[in-house]
């Protein structure tokens, strides 16, 4: 996993780690960062591009949108100074609240024909969901940023985790258990990062799973009650049940499964060919542009293919975490390992689930899968981050950077 | 399943013992840093950045840099140092997540790559067979009796059905409903990939049209398709039978290296039935790239199907077109209403006797075989297969079973003529009854005032049934069924040497379906009365009864054919209506050659008798004598024998057999006549036109054939005679 070559920039060898890749006209600019996000995202147009051909539904000049929101977002971002942004927790928590449940706004929520309540739209469609995790990052870094690294007291953490649950309920009211767990391990891996006690964090793991049995066991008893599941849907039963045991229903939800895997598998070291993937090209494979872009990627190009995407996330990964090494302050700092948090949990799910590591649920492979809203989101994390990057050393003060023009 | 958990364990119990090295490796320096100091480290090699780097400390970018430098100098500040094992626990997460992804990704794209990629050809190719145009069938000489018509076709791809535009715009230019055409191109009969017939045989104009107009009717494609044309209708129906879609007994029955394909045709009775290997060809392949909602995306490859081998057969089109035209004639001359005729139903057979050949073959009510191709509607079901219209399906040559009455006795004279109970001299009188068991109660002769004294030669010309009664007794006295301490012969004797000439068995004909018969035996008779003791003794009338071809006897009409053939040349021949197959270029690929079966050991002298007084029925008979000629035949050149049939409650069964030429045999004609009548009033003029037919035919002098009705179905109820008795 080595680094990418774009990453030689000017360094000074004696000076701090903050200083290593800054560039020598802008000293703000975290070169490699963005380098790895151009180049992500271009590998993912690159996919996309395959991936809705022969898909009427999915149109390649929307992404440019995304993307070309996405990078205005992103400087904006940039240039934002986080910190102004730490003590407002409160207003955070409003307006995550506010996102997540505006789809249920009569005029403007709409289910966009699905029985989830998940897009507004506002002339265009989009999921407010997704604009959420920005927010969630940001709340949850602000609550935990609050304790300085020590969180020991067990009010405090309970009231920590309080808060840092009531996205979660908000966005189950859609619902949206995908999205929902991405707040989740948003939220877990804040408190991690957050200095939380180690107790606390298994305690609290335990309770969440004693909480699942739980749902399970009082929809058994539900159904015994009035003859149907209420809590979980019979679909998320399912998903479930096919993820244990992928061979028990090869035409219902499993084939999406094993459709996802014979694309991968059949792309070989090097695949059949960019444009060329059979599975994709005879619609075999379903929701080829959304949730299973990634097999459009492995059928056509390979491991090798898949490898160097892997790559750039590792390299995101990496570079991400030296920025939150050095960030400035404990909210920068968290802001920064829940990017890379929800990161790793959305190309951990999304991948997993294609390969059967993991149970079926809808997330977007960041960077690639379609969706403006999300390609906007994680391009205004990126900004965030470069703004945590940006704000490290200077005090504050825009005109540190102002100065080199 | 347990070895994919397996599988998925091991990869991240592997991937987990690789982080924590990793990591242990990185804390052992004790900043969770260190391979980014290395980096770091390693910068500073490089040349051209430290003298860039110096290069730009000179532009003044080194000011801004330096106070930058002191003040983030103190680096035990910042935050992420009081939580560096928090670090290293996020870090083995990523870690964790991009190892066992990649370790699963390995696994599935490159050790078991070439296990999905099968699956993927599977998913990508499809094979869909294309239907091979079946052989034609040909009479004997040439004239086609079944053909193959080629057919415009309108195809539609299964999703045009939920494209209103297209759909409209066919269903205005074929004339059908909307709803028809919707419908059509909905069904998946013929498979989920190929295309859906809209209609079958479209008009040339519609054709041109949706030709032309291409882009209005997307997914819409016309095709050349073959399919069984007969060109004389119901002539020789059932012999060349008829096709239809493949069921499941077809598939059963399959031989191997014949494939059948869902949507297929495949020979449901007669010769299509019997040598559809022969005529199905091999179907062509084409190997489709189809995509998830079964349209075809790309044509891979594909390889022509092979048409099936001509079938020619032994049918002599004219003779069997006599054979069509009389029964129809007879039964239901008027508005093909059964019942407006004599009898109800009836069959012809005339046979080569020299080879075995079948001339031709009739069964009435016959169908039409251009109505049962392909599915049979409910409304063709019901007219063919009802009591209405005595089920025009079955083939009576083959299938029917019915008393031999009096053809019999030629048999069973020649069983006499063996053991000595007739011939020689002896002589009967006839008195118009019989009372040889002494019961009090006669057994008629069809004669009710007597034939008066006769020889046997007198019994079988004149058909007397008490010169047959006594023979019957004799043998019956002479066996130990009679009571006899010292039997001169056995039980069976009679039925043995009746069953030298083929009844009770299969003839062996290449047609479906053959019945054997009965010929009655006290062990048979002893099974069939099981149940009722007191009829299980094997007594003198069944032998009277036997011997007249009554009682428990039942015939084929193809039998008594092959069994006269028999007396005419002394060699039983297998009966064949297949002559030879030319395969698809022409060539002649098999012909069939005659096979003989078996050769009563009869003696020749007792044969002589038997065909002299057969000739004898002809020439001594006034009213056989007229029809003769009326059919400009001599009837001295002729052996037959009629026969009257009887069944309780019903009309009488007419026979009529005979063969000819008499000094060198060439045909021999059986037929039969329903709840008809008399033998020689209905049977003997049917089977006497049809044999005159078929030398006139052999002469070069009968060409005609014309296209035959089907039967259709109606019938009134028959007339009858007020049961005159028997008129032998």
């Amino acid at each position: 996993m080595a680094q990418p070559p774009q990453i030689d920039t000017v360094r000074a060898p004696d000076r701090s780690v903050s200083d290593a890749t800054r560039t020598r006209r802008f000293p703000s600019l975290n070169l490699p960062l963005l380098v790895v996000v151009v180049l992500l995202s271009g590998y993912g147009l690159v996919i996309l591009y395959s991936a809705v051909q022969g898909e009427e539904r999915f149109e390649f000049s929307k992404q440019l949108v995304g993307v070309a929101l996405g990078v205005v977002a992103m400087i904006i971002m940039w240039r934002f100074d986080y910190r102004r942004l730490s003590e407002a927790t409160t207003f955070l928590l409003v307006v995550n609240v506010v996102l997540i449940l505006s789809p249920h706004i009569p005029i403007i929520g709409t289910d966009a024909g699905t029985s989830t309540y998940s897009w507004i739209n506002v002339g265009i469609q989009v999921q407010p969901g997704e604009f959420a995790k920005l927010t969630v990052i940001l709340l949850d870094a602000s609550v935990v940023a609050r304790y300085g690294g020590r969180l020991d007291d067990p009010r405090e953490y309970c009231k920590a985790l309080g808060i840092m649950l009531i996205p979660f309920l908000c966005i189950m009211t859609q619902p949206d258990l995908g999205t929902g767990l991405v707040y989740l391990f948003i939220g877990a891996v804040a408190l991690v990062a957050g200095g939380a006690r180690l107790k606390f964090l298994l305690i609290t793991l335990l309770a969440g799973v004693v909480a699942i049995a739980c749902v399970f066991a009082v929809d058994e008893v539900i159904k015994n009650a009035t003859g149907d599941y209420k809590l979980l849907k019979q679909y998320q039963r399912n998903r479930l049940l096919v993820f244990l045991d992928p061979d028990i229903d090869p035409t219902g939800t499993s084939y999406n499964l094993k459709q996802a895997q014979i694309a991968i598998g059949s792309g070989g070291l090097f695949g059949q060919g960019y444009m060329q993937g059979s599975q994709h090209a005879l619609h075999i494979l379903p929701e080829a542009p959304t949730d299973f872009i990634f097999c459009v990627l492995a059928e056509e190009l390979g491991f090798f293919g898949v490898m160097a995407l892997i790559a750039l996330y590792v390299s995101l990964v990496l570079i991400s975490l030296r920025i939150a090494g050095a960030a400035a302050d404990l909210f920068g700092m968290l802001i920064v390992m829940c990017a890379i948090g929800m990161w790793l949990f959305q190309i951990l799910e999304n991948i997993g689930m294609t390969c059967g590591l993991m149970p079926i649920t809808g997330i977007p492979l960041p960077f690639v899968s379609y969706g403006s809203s999300f390609m906007l989101l994680n391009f205004a994390l990126i900004g965030l981050i470069g703004s945590v990057w940006a704000h490290n050393n200077t005090s504050g003060k825009k005109g540190s950077y102002a100065t080199t023009r | 399943m347990v070895a994919a958990l397996i599988a998925a364990a091991i990869t991240l119990v592997v991937a987990l013992v690789v982080i924590v090295v990793v990591f242990a490796v990185r804390n052992r320096t004790k900043t969770p840093y260190a391979g980014q100091k290395k980096k770091d480290v390693r910068s500073v090699g490089n040349v051209g950045v430290s003298s860039s780097l110096g290069a730009g400390g000179k532009h003044g970018g080194g000011g801004s840099s330096a106070p930058r430098v002191s003040s983030s100098q103190p680096a035990s500040k910042k935050p992420a140092d009081g939580l560096k094992s928090r670090f290293a626990a996020i870090g083995v997460l990523a870690a964790a997540i991009f190892g066992s992804l990649s370790v699963k990704l390995w696994s599935m794209q490159v050790m078991s790559s070439e296990y999905y990629a099968g699956l993927s050809a599977e998913n990508k190719y499809t094979v869909v067979p294309t239907p091979a145009p079946r052989g034609c069938i040909y009479d004997a000489d040439g004239v086609a009796l079944v053909k193959n018509r080629s057919m415009l076709t309108v195809l539609a791809d299964a999703d045009v059905a939920s494209d209103r535009d297209v759909v409209q715009r066919l269903s205005t230019v074929l004339g059908l409903p909307y709803n028809v055409v919707r419908q059509r191109i909905q069904d998946a009969t013929s498979g989920a990939q190929s295309q859906r017939v809209v209609v079958s045989d479209a008009r040339l104009r519609d054709v041109a049209f949706i030709s032309e107009h291409a882009d209005a009717f997307k997914g819409v494609s016309v095709e050349t398709r073959t399919v069984r044309e007969y060109p004389f209708g119901a002539l020789a129906a059932h012999v060349v039978g008829y096709t239809g879609a493949v069921n499941e007994k077809n598939l059963a029955s399959a031989s191997n290296g014949r494939t059948i394909e869902l949507g297929d045709s495949v020979g449901q009775a007669g010769v299509e039935y019997v040598y559809d290997d022969l005529l199905a060809g091999d179907h062509g392949q084409r190997t489709v790239i189809a995509d998830a909602d079964g349209n075809v995306v790309e044509v891979e490859s594909e390889t022509q199907p092979t048409r099936g081998s001509d079938v020619t057969l032994t049918i002599k089109a004219p003779v069997q077109y006599v054979c069509d035209r009389a029964l129809a004639a007879l039964i239901a001359p008027e508005n093909g209403t059964i019942g407006t005729g004599k009898g109800c139903a009836g069959a012809v057979v005339v046979m080569d006797v020299r080879d075995g050949g079948i001339a031709a073959l009739a069964s009435y009510p016959t169908f039409e075989p251009g109505l049962l191709t392909g599915s049979i509607s409910n409304e063709v079901w019901d007219t063919y297969d009802s009591d209405e219209s005595y089920h025009p399906l079955l083939d009576r040559v083959v299938q029917g079973e019915y008393p031999a009455a009096s053809t019999f006795k030629a048999f069973t004279g020649l069983a006499a003529l063996k053991y000595g109970f007739a011939g020689g001299g002896r002589t009967w009188d006839c008195g118009g009854s019989w009372d040889g068991w002494h019961t009090g109660v006669e057994q008629k002769c069809w004669n009710h005032s007597g034939h008066g004294i006769l020889d046997f030669r007198g019994g079988i010309v004149n058909s007397c049934d008490v010169v047959f009664y006594d023979i019957a007794k004799s043998f019956f006295d002479a066996s130990v069924l009679g009571g006899n301490a010292h039997p001169t012969v056995s039980d069976t004797a009679m039925q043995d040497e009746v069953e030298k000439y083929g009844f009770g068995k299969k003839t062996g004909i290449d047609l479906p379906g053959e019945t054997v018969g009965r010929i009655p035996t006290p062990e048979w008779k002893a099974e069939r009365w099981r149940d009722v003791p007191a009829e299980i003794p094997w007594k003198g009338g069944d032998s009277t009864n036997m011997v007249i071809g009554q009682g428990d006897v039942l015939v084929t009409p193809l039998q008594v054919a092959v069994a006269y053939g028999a007396i005419a040349t002394g060699k039983l021949m297998k009966p064949h209506v297949l002559k030879e197959v030319r395969n698809a270029s022409g060539a002649v690929a098999a012909t069939v050659e005659p096979e003989v079966v078996g050769e009563p050991d009869v003696d020749q002298a007792n044969l002589n008798i038997v065909r002299d007084a057969l000739r004898g029925v002809g020439t001594e008979n006034a009213e056989l004598v007229a029809l003769f000629n009326q059919f400009g035949l001599d009837p001295a050149t002729v052996a037959c024998k009629t026969g009257t049939g009887e069944k309780a409650g019903q009309e009488d069964y007419a026979w009529f057999a005979c063969y000819a030429p008499y000094d060198d045999p060439k045909y021999v004609v059986a037929c039969v006549v329903e709840q008809g009548g008399g033998g020689s009033a209905v049977g003997a003029p049917l089977g006497i036109e049809v044999l005159a037919a078929a030398l006139k035919c052999d002469a070069g002098e009968l060409t005609e054939v014309a296209p035959v009705a089907g039967s259709t179905g109606k019938s009134q109820p028959l007339a009858t005679s007020g049961s005159s008795g028997r008129t032998d």
